[in-house]
């Protein structure tokens, strides 16, 4: 959708990114080694614990695992688990390492043309970037998701490489996964038509995305409502400057700002939408309290609030959960287990939501999701597929009504 | 002139031992790598045949600027999976 209606005459901060031969034929390896450790190998994973594991715990007569954490405790002493996790790790690793060499060759002219398309702005999006704000250190203690530089790193005046890292080594990932092939911000899209179908009368007029990233959540939100004004904020100014980039390209209007999503500089009630994307559970329980407090203050009457994020350990069984919770230690991020933990309800009451206007659901993913079937997920007469595998898991609230 | 981009090729934070002996974690390491290149050699190797069956002469431009399309992708995307198949063989199980 949006590669057709890409801005003539725009420079791309994109087409300079040209891996060679061999370069080209790694990252596809690693994309299917990947692939083969987070589908074949977690398949025979969860066969082999639910299959042998817990019958055989059950036929001596004993107490079957009930939490995730017991469940890893277990497997520690299994073979199959080790591999399974170090072969993880190992391809975590390469999907940054192998689009590395292609990216720093290119990196000085794709910072020149950022840097062009930035004080071009043809959409009139703008870029604000603020050198006061401090990363957190949440942020910088660990590289989050084993990226080396993490979301922020910066080598060179007016950079944007590390966003570049992020994208193009998480496409590499990506790329052998039938529901994120090709993920042009599939979450946005998939909750942007979730609210147009949801609220048929909702006619939101300004948005705001927080820990954009490269912003590209947005860009399903405005092609859901094209007259919509879209924010973008961040603390990490080459993402910023890469989504600014690409937005710009591809023909969408956004406002990227670099802030603390804690303390936005934004009026009460400034947006009828506010949203995330697997954002919360990077962050400590403390901030995220104080994020949904800002969200509070921010969202305008008849507005709504809708976070993608993990399910939390009450929608998961016990495998399940063992499952998610692996990314906790080995793929730094330190805070994941502890937000899935929580009563996301009770998160947004304390923030100051009402009860009544608080809501968890999965949403349908556009990309797989048969659309003339749409109503049908949202009566309840077809289920959505779980987190990840069809659907996208979200919590929020709004006070207004939906006639599903 | 502004300085070159170079990341880091190292993660910052601890990284995990799976296996009683951490030697292990870094052998894997190794056999990870060079299956990598065991595939890129294949690919390559690929596409002389490939150039050499439809021109009938190879340069090293023509095998750099070689883009592998439409059935020919698909059929090296399968032979990927085949080879981690083979060389991933783990013991005891169903697959």
């Amino acid at each position: 959708m949006a590669s057709e209606q890409q801005q003539a005459g725009v420079p791309s901060v994109e087409d300079c990114y040209e891996p060679n031969h061999d370069e080209r034929s790694r990252q596809s390896f690693v994309g299917v080694f990947r692939d083969f450790t987070k589908r074949n190998m977690r398949g025979e994973l969860e066969r082999l614990y639910r299959e042998e594991m817990e019958p055989a715990i059950a036929a001596r007569g004993e107490q079957v695992p009930e939490t995730g954490r017991e469940i890893e405790a277990l497997m520690e002493n299994v073979p199959y688990y080790r591999f399974y996790s170090s072969l993880r790790y190992n391809s975590q690793e390469m999907m940054y390492l192998a689009a590395m060499d292609p990216i720093e060759r290119v990196a000085g002219e794709m910072n020149v043309r950022g840097k062009a398309i930035a004080e071009a702005r043809p959409t009139g999006g703008t870029l604000e970037l603020n050198a006061d704000v401090a990363l957190p250190r949440y942020t910088t203690a660990l590289d989050v998701h084993l990226a080396p530089g993490s979301f922020h790193a910066e080598y060179t005046e007016d950079d944007l490489s590390q966003a570049a890292l992020l994208a193009y080594g998480s496409s590499i990932g990506l790329g052998a996964n039938v529901h994120r092939a090709g993920d042009l911000g599939g979450v946005g899209r998939s909750i942007g038509h979730w609210l147009t179908q949801k609220f048929p009368d909702f006619r939101p007029r300004r948005i705001l995305d927080i820990g954009t990233q490269s912003g590209k959540n947005l860009f399903g939100y405005i092609d859901s409502y094209p007259d919509i004004a879209a924010y973008g904020v961040d603390v990490s100014a080459p993402t910023l400057r890469f989504g600014h980039a690409k937005a710009e390209k591809l023909g969408y209007k956004v406002h990227f700002s670099q802030q603390d999503a804690e303390n936005l500089s934004f009026p009460d009630g400034y947006f009828d939408v506010i949203v995330s994307s697997f954002f919360f559970h990077e962050v400590p329980i403390k901030v995220t309290q104080n994020i949904l407090a800002e969200c509070r203050r921010l969202l305008a009457p008849g507005g709504v609030m809708a976070h993608m994020e993990l399910p939390s350990h009450s929608h998961c069984d016990a495998y399940q959960n063992f499952y998610w919770d692996w990314d906790t230690k080995y793929n730094n991020e330190p805070f994941y287990e502890k937000f899935r933990s929580q009563d996301f309800n009770e998160l947004m009451t304390k923030a100051g939501f009402p009860a009544a206007d608080c809501f968890t659901t999965t949403v349908p993913n556009y990309e797989t999701t048969n659309l003339d079937e749409y109503s049908k997920y949202l009566t309840g007469e077809l289920e959505t597929p779980m987190h990840g595998l069809g659907g996208w898991f979200v919590f929020g609230a709004t006070d207004q009504p939906s006639p599903y | 002139m502004n300085k070159p981009v170079e990341f880091p090729r190292h993660t910052k934070g601890k990284r995990p031992s799976f296996f009683s002996d951490p030697d292990l974690d870094q052998m894997l390491t190794f056999l990870v790598e060079l299956t990598t290149e065991v595939s890129v050699l294949r690919d390559r190797l690929d596409t002389v045949e490939h150039l050499l069956d439809t021109k009938g002469t190879i340069s090293r431009a023509d095998i750099e600027a070689f883009v592998p399309e439409g059935e020919l992708a698909e059929i090296r995307q399968a032979a990927r999976r085949a080879l981690v198949n083979r060389v991933f063989r783990m013991h005891g199980t169903r697959d």
